[in-house]
């Protein structure tokens, strides 16, 4: 199997993706008369919210004191941003066979594509707070960094390694609900292992390397640099985050078709 | 005719891992070394026949002898243990209409979603949606979401989405019977109709729609195959099987 197996799959079934992200999405906010709104309103009182309490209350903490409040807020919301859809993704994928147990047991469904539509959700909500962040940026700083243009190459391992997570756990999770409970408690232990809340030179030294095995925390970091920053992350890093990212992805693929014909028989 | 095999069944026997426990299945997908921690039952053993092209097969048998998940196997949903089933051709399995409706959505969004999982592109499926409103004949509720509708309403609509599909076989398990007369009397024509040009295979206890409809029948007992035959050869010694000597029963 090569890498490009599984997405030469999608391209094959993209109606089909197409179709199911369509309904999901109109699912989300089915029934409120704001609609849409919403998903740019939730992410604009976070945004607001963070920078009043740090201006005022809290404080910012000193590595972050050189960029102002503000800064410091959008740094916050980059790192929600980003880990929102990884914690998205973990709470939802070892549900979703079952969530679809109609598809898979009624008719010829590809469970595969279900990782794919379950991401490109969570991607479309992370879009428009990104919009929302891109926006406040500008406001606030009035010129974005030229290094914006360089997120796609981010953005696309990143991608791959959320898929690769969403087939392990989907497959896994289909086997047992301890999963989705594991889930519920690892995520939020998670989110303060990733440097949300703080930078990686927050970190001591001698304990930097293994906040690195954070995955979450890297994309984080890198899409700091590009977005707010205005550098270029760390090639080393940016090279192996890139590389762990295509290893999960392609085990996590390989995992889950591997065990593909019994999920049919479990759930 | 040529005898052009499009369907074929050698040998499928499909054993199906009973577990005491929901968990023991990880347990042996992880520890099979030790296992094995499941009851095996068998529900198909060697069944073997073939369906050549342009034929209408039936397949009968009680409640539990194995038809689903034949049909199952030869979809591809889920996997046989041992032994070679085939198909040639494009598949629309009518296996439960509706599966994976949502209700919130309108009659159009379902078609659409209906559409891309039977493996048609998206403008096909908007290219046929005029046909396929007009053959679930539900008026304005095709607009409507789906919660609007009667059950006979959203049976219609599934039905109307598989006829669509442009499929050389036709994969039919007990789903004739939808609707109204009116409407059961339209998916009668279709199908009779799309046996001239297909491919059918159809699960059904009404051995009168059999009996019109197909060339051949398969009967099924406990998961072995009893007998292959033509239906005025199988039909008597089902019912006879079965313990019904009236005719009007069925």
């Amino acid at each position: 199997m090569t890498l490009t197996m599984p997405l030469e799959r999608a391209w094959h079934f993209r109606d089909l993706i197409r179709a199911v992200v369509r309904r999901e999405l109109a699912a989300r906010f089915r029934g409120s008369i704001l609609g849409w709104l919403w998903a740019v309103f939730g992410p604009l009182v976070m945004l607001s919210a963070y920078t009043v309490i740090f201006s005022n209350a809290v404080g910012v903490p000193k590595s972050a004191q050189g960029g102002g409040v503000k800064t410091y807020a959008l740094s916050i919301f980059t790192g929600l941003i980003v880990f929102n859809l990884f914690s998205e993704i973990m709470y939802r994928s070892p549900g979703l066979l079952q969530e679809h147990v109609n598809f898979i047991k009624k008719s010829i469904f590809p469970s595969e594509t279900l990782a794919w539509t379950a991401t490109i959700r969570a991607l479309v909500y992370a879009a428009i707070s990104f919009g929302v962040l891109l926006i406040f940026e500008l406001f606030v700083t009035a010129a974005l960094p030229p290094t914006v243009l360089l997120l796609p190459l981010v953005i696309v391992p990143m991608v791959l390694f959320l898929l690769g997570v969403s087939w392990f756990l989907m497959a896994l999770g289909s086997f047992t609900r301890d999963v989705a409970h594991l889930m519920i408690s690892i995520v939020p232990v998670l989110m303060f292992a990733t440097p949300i809340f703080y930078s990686i030179t927050d970190v001591p030294p001698q304990l930097r390397l293994y906040v690195h095995f954070n995955l979450i925390g890297n994309y984080v970091e890198m899409i700091r640099d590009l977005l707010l920053y205005g550098r270029l992350p760390n090639l080393l890093l940016y090279a192996g985050t890139v590389l762990v990212s295509l290893v999960i992805f392609r085990f996590g693929y390989r995992f889950f078709m591997r065990y593909k014909s019994i999920f049919v028989d479990v759930i | 005719m040529s005898s052009e095999a499009i369907i074929k069944c050698e040998g499928v026997g499909k054993a199906f891992q009973l577990y005491m426990h929901r968990n023991d299945q990880l347990k042996q997908t992880l520890f099979w070394r030790w296992g094995p921690f499941y009851k095996e039952h068998w529900v198909l053993r060697d069944v073997s026949f073939t369906v050549d092209k342009g034929e209408c097969v039936g397949i009968i048998g009680r409640n539990g002898a194995g038809k689903t998940t034949l049909l199952q196997i030869l979809c591809g949903i889920t996997t046989q243990t041992h032994g070679i089933a085939q198909l040639n051709g494009r598949i629309a399995p009518i296996l439960a209409l509706g599966a994976g409706f949502d209700t919130e959505l309108s009659g159009r969004e379902n078609a659409l979603i209906g559409g891309a999982i039977l493996g048609l592109k998206r403008n096909e499926v908007l290219k046929r949606m005029p046909s396929i409103e007009a053959f679930a004949d539900i008026g304005d509720f095709f607009h409507q979401p789906l919660k609007m509708y009667s059950s006979g309403m959203a049976a219609r609509l599934a039905f109307s989405v598989c006829a669509h599909a442009d499929a050389d076989i036709l994969i039919v398990d007990e789903a004739l019977s939808v609707g109204d007369a009116e409407f059961g009397a339209k998916c009668d024509a279709y199908i009779k109709d799309f046996a001239k040009r297909g491919t059918i295979l159809v699960v059904s206890h009404d051995l009168m729609t059999l009996e019109a409809l197909c060339d051949r029948l398969v009967w099924i007992d406990k998961g072995v195959v009893k007998a292959i035959g033509t239906p005025s050869e199988i039909i008597p010694e089902y019912r006879l099987f079965m313990g019904h000597t009236d005719p009007a029963e069925f």
